[in-house]
């Protein structure tokens, strides 16, 4: 199997194609009636009051489609639930999946926690195990199929797939307020030796450049909401910035991680984000600097 | 006041008599005018909103005021353009169809529109006190709760729904004992008109959906005022248990809003084929059966929840058996047309238009109802697409063939045939453009409810023909509007009858007088005009 | 409805057809309300078990269940004082229901304070408040029975009558799933 979306794909195909037949038959119907019966001389109509076994054979037929249809999503079901292995004979990955006004958070068993950025090996079936800080999210990854809600109170559990390496594009899709719009995903599918690597890297604590850049973090409110692990010890209420630097988008995907677009947004995330949860912090033009370069510092 | 009074004296609004009136007419005439005022309003709405999404990153509403206009959009259609619309052409043609001089309740009728315009204005009064509602139609907690909506925006949404539902319970029962208890002599159930008979099944659908709704809107209520913790997880509630509930009103009130739509279809497509509706029994046994399943699908809105496997597999197969007397439905419709005198009027016009696109939107709802379809279409624009087929394709194309259908009964004139082929393409043209893009936004990933989206993901395109699109159904409701306009004034005289038609309110005249009817024909089957008009071919009793 | 409707059986009289459809709505309403009281019950009973006082409201309740008699009997009679008996069991219970609520009230158990207290006012107090509406509407048939006793049509006393044995139904509901559910648990 190539990925968890190709079983959706072609149980879509099949219902699609029996939806097109039939709407095409009514279609051709209608049209057919309207030409040939339009207008055709008074009382020529017979009264048709109706008839009992056309009334059974569309009530039935139909009936046995969608019971055909009801057992083929079955057996989709059982291909894209919590138990699908995918074909794989590697145990999957597990990765906890925290919901937060408005972005993601990744945490690996290793230690490692990164934002909006999930970084997966291929060939492995990926058990995600997704809770909320808040309201109800969704997770969804387009290209690799099935969405989950993901429901404060609540664990759900979603296992995706993929063969192939490759950036993916996701989202929330459940609404949760004013920026649901900027609550983006990239998906990192990668052989497995890459993401090994990837991730013995973010489960290392920080190393970034000591000097006026940490110290305003460590001093200015960034730290009431923002940890680096081994360097800055926040709160945890925003993204860890741990390596925050090897990220390739900022904000959820409003920005790319460019030190001109760090630089814009710590100076006023409101201009991007309107109603994001991060406040504009008054700093002076060179500790801003600073403190981009010390962030562009934590790979 | 007479019904005629208001319509030839727009003037007449102005004066005591619209306060006072109880006479059915009156009431279903000031129902559809309230449904045609919001339709305004919440048509507005989607423009702003569309044009905010024509190309990515646009700026013409912040994500603030985009939340308040899509949630007031969805509620606006909803509770008070297709409810009034549906409840008015009730109002006005039940008791005709079915011999009654008014409805059971009079009085109570009056209450039920001023109820409904009280909730209304309670909902709009929300954009200047603070803000409106702005967490979806549907406004999952605990995104409601105070601690995530700190407005006054929710508590609006509460009181506006809560009133206007119980304007709408109260007209649902008095609709529902009209047809049980005001038939004149002869006209038993299995000889009633079949939008009476969709209207019955509506109004029971009502009595017992609405209350659903009023329950959490309570709980809510509780939540937000009293401190109370049904719906919020950290104090031990439960978010999900707000979308049970609500679903489970929430899916009913589909057919709600649909089934009266059949009812309408089932009246125009077999006097323009000038046919019987075929299978008569069967287009009655199918609304009831639809209107049993109602309830047992509500959490299809819900695969995505992680209720578990067998709960989903429960839900989405009695989603799809509701697909079955839908179909039902549609096979008799052509089943009437076939070898019958097809007259393309505009009301045929209409009712054709609603088959094509309203088979869209059902099946599109069958591959909703499929859980791993659903699971990854749900929440996307497929959905958005999908909705406005049922609810645009199918209830508003239904309601213009009505409209088209009984306005010379109501006004005494005809609507001009030229406009409404205007009115009709730029409709179908229009919608198909705004709403079928909308399948593939959500094929290609688009989440719905967002208020600006990132560039070079495949749906820039899409997205500017579903705004075009939205352009083109204004315009479509703009010719509506002149037509309606030119025919009030010089349109051509109906007639007590002008589409050669088979039901009692077509025995008297247009518009009919207060008590009415003069006399009334005898009643001996299905159709009563057709048995006065053609006595050697009279239907079998 | 005039004199002779008198002889119009149930199903055939349009005001209380259309109170029982009125009834029929308003119990799926408790229905939702005692769906979400029982899943939250487990929460509750702790609290349950220490605060509420069984065997007063049961007390309370009796008289209750006995106004649906009194009631029953009005009606069948047109009966005034049969009326009044009914209202006063109404108020005596809406008082046993006062009492319980400011017991609990004063040991700090508010909706806000506990999941219990969500559940448990927002159930009892929609009753009570039904109730209410219930001795609006008894005291204005005792009112309009005495003032024009030819202008009460049949249907007004038993449509009335109707609807006080539904919210007498409903305490039977409420009181079994609160209050025996409670002991039982």
């Amino acid at each position: 199997m190539a990925s968890s979306l190709e079983p959706i794909v072609v149980l879509s195909l099949i219902v699609g194609a029996i939806a097109a037949v039939i709407f095409a038959g009514v279609l051709v119907a209608l049209v057919v009636f309207t030409v040939r019966y339009r207008d055709v001389p008074t009382a020529s109509a017979p009264q048709i009051h109706g008839h009992r076994a056309l009334e059974i054979a569309w009530t039935s037929v139909p009936l046995v489609l969608l019971a055909i249809i009801f057992g083929l999503s079955l057996v989709t079901l059982g291909q894209i639930g919590q138990g699908a292995t995918f074909g794989s004979l590697e145990p999957p990955l597990r990765v906890d999946v925290i919901g937060h006004q408005w972005w993601f958070e990744f945490r690996y068993a290793g230690g490692a926690v990164t934002a909006n950025e999930l970084h997966i090996p291929i060939g492995v079936p990926i058990e995600l195990d997704l809770g909320s800080a808040d309201v109800i999210h969704d997770l969804w990854v387009p290209e690799l199929g099935a969405k989950s809600d993901v429901v404060p109170g609540q664990r759900n559990v979603m296992r995706l797939f993929t063969a192939h390496a490759g950036t993916f594009s996701g989202e929330c899709a459940e609404f949760c307020g004013l920026e649901h719009a900027w609550m983006r995903v990239r998906v990192v599918a990668e052989p497995r030796a890459d993401f090994d690597r990837w991730l013995a890297a973010q489960s290392a604590p920080a190393s970034g450049a000591a000097g006026r850049g940490l110290e305003v973090v460590r001093s200015a409110v960034c730290s009431s909401c923002h940890v680096v692990q081994g360097q800055v010890a926040g709160t945890s209420i925003g993204p860890d910035l741990t390596h925050v630097g090897s990220r390739t988008t900022i904000a959820g995907g409003v920005l790319a991680n460019t030190a001109d677009a760090l630089r814009a947004w710590i100076g006023d995330p409101q201009l991007f984000k309107p109603g994001a949860m991060m406040p504009k912090v008054p700093l002076s033009s060179a500790d801003l600097d600073a403190v981009v370069a010390y962030l562009e510092s934590l790979k | 006041m007479t019904a005629t009074a208001l319509v030839r004296r727009p003037g007449a609004f102005a004066t005591a008599g619209v306060l006072r009136t109880v006479d059915h007419k009156d009431i279903g005439i000031m129902y559809v005018l309230l449904g045609i005022a919001f339709l305004a309003i919440g048509g507005l709405e989607a423009l702003l909103l569309r044009l905010q999404l024509a190309t990515p990153g646009e700026h013409v509403l912040d994500p603030s005021t985009y939340d308040q206009i899509f949630t007031m959009h969805g509620i606006t259609m909803i509770f008070l353009v297709a409810i009034p619309m549906l409840v008015g052409f009730a109002n006005y043609v039940v008791p005709l169809q079915i011999g009654a001089e008014d409805v059971a309740f009079p009085r109570l009728n009056a209450l039920s529109f001023w109820l409904t315009l009280f909730g209304g204005v309670l909902l709009y009064l929300s954009f200047v006190a603070g803000g409106a509602p702005d967490a979806g139609w549907f406004a999952y907690a605990p995104l409601t709760e105070p601690a995530h909506a700190v407005g006054t925006g929710m508590d609006w949404y509460i009181f506006g729904l809560a009133v206007s539902g119980a304007g709408s319970i109260i007209g649902a029962i008095n609709l529902a004992v009209t047809i049980l208890l005001m038939r004149c002599p002869g006209m038993v159930m299995g000889r009633a008109p079949m939008f009476t008979w969709m209207v019955l099944i509506t109004s029971v659908l009502i009595i017992a959906a609405y209350p659903m709704l009023t329950s959490a809107l309570v709980m809510l209520l509780v939540d937000r005022q009293l401190g109370g913790r049904f719906f919020d997880p950290a104090g031990g509630g439960n978010a999900t248990l707000w979308q049970h509930l609500f679903w489970s009103f929430g899916h009913p009130e589909v057919y709600i809003v649909v089934l009266p739509a059949f009812g309408m279809i089932s009246e125009v497509i077999p006097v323009f084929s000038g046919k019987p509706l075929f299978g008569y029994r069967f287009v009655a046994a199918s609304g009831i059966a639809i209107g049993f399943l109602s309830f047992g699908v509500w959490a299809h809105h819900m695969f995505a929840v992680g209720l578990g496997d067998a709960e989903n597999a429960f839900f989405s197969a009695t989603s799809m058996l509701i697909a079955v007397p839908t179909g039902v439905k549609v096979f008799n419709w052509l089943a009437t047309m076939w070898r019958g005198r097809i007259r393309l009027a505009m009301p045929m016009v209409f009712a054709i238009g609603f088959i094509a696109t309203f088979v869209i939107g059902g099946l599109t709802g069958v591959s909703l109802a499929v859980v791993p379809i659903d699971l990854y279409t749900t929440d996307s624009y497929y959905v958005v697409g999908h909705l406005h087929y049922v609810l645009f394709g199918g209830t508003m194309m239904a309601v213009f063939a009505g409209l088209y259908y009984w306005f010379p009964k109501v006004t005494g004139r005809l609507l001009g045939h030229g406009l409404g082929l205007v009115h009709f393409w730029l409709t179908l043209v229009g919608l198909t453009l705004a709403f079928l893009p909308m399948h593939l936004l959500g094929i290609e990933g688009m989440p719905r409810r967002v208020w600006t989206y990132p560039p070079g993901m495949g749906w820039d395109v899409p997205n500017l023909v579903s705004t075009i699109g939205s352009f083109l159904i204004a315009a479509g409701a703009i010719a509506l509007a002149v037509n309606v306009w030119r025919s009030l004034r010089t349109g051509e005289r109906a007639g007590d009858d002008p589409w050669d038609a088979f039901t009692l309110e077509w025995s008297t005249p247009s518009p009919p007088p207060s008590s009415n009817f003069d006399g009334l024909p005898r009643v001996r089957g299905k159709r009563p005009l057709w048995d006065r008009k053609h006595p050697d071919r009279m239907d079998p009793e | 409805m005039s004199a002779q409707a008198t002889a119009i059986p149930f199903t055939r009289d349009r005001n209380l057809v259309g109170i029982a459809l009125f009834i029929g709505s308003e119990s799926l309403f408790f229905l939702a309300i005692v769906i979400a009281f029982v899943v939250f019950r487990e929460q509750g009973l702790a609290t349950a078990k220490a605060q509420l006082d069984i065997g007063r409201t049961a007390l309370f309740s009796l008289l209750l269940f006995a106004s649906s008699g009194t009631m029953g009997l009005a009606s069948a009679r047109r009966s005034r004082p049969w009326l009044g008996l009914t209202a006063l069991l109404g108020v005596t219970f809406l008082a046993g229901q006062g009492l319980e609520y400011a017991r609990l009230l004063g040991a700090g158990l508010r909706p806000g304070s506990e999941l219990f207290g969500t559940t448990f006012f927002t159930l009892t107090g929609l009753h009570a408040v039904h109730v209410l509406v219930g001795l609006v509407l008894l005291a204005t048939l005792f009112a309009a029975s005495s003032a024009r006793p030819r202008r009460v049509g049949p249907s007004a006393w038993e449509g009335i009558a109707l609807y006080w044995h539904f919210v007498d139904a409903v305490w039977v509901v409420v009181f079994s799933v609160v209050y025996v559910g409670t002991v039982l648990g």
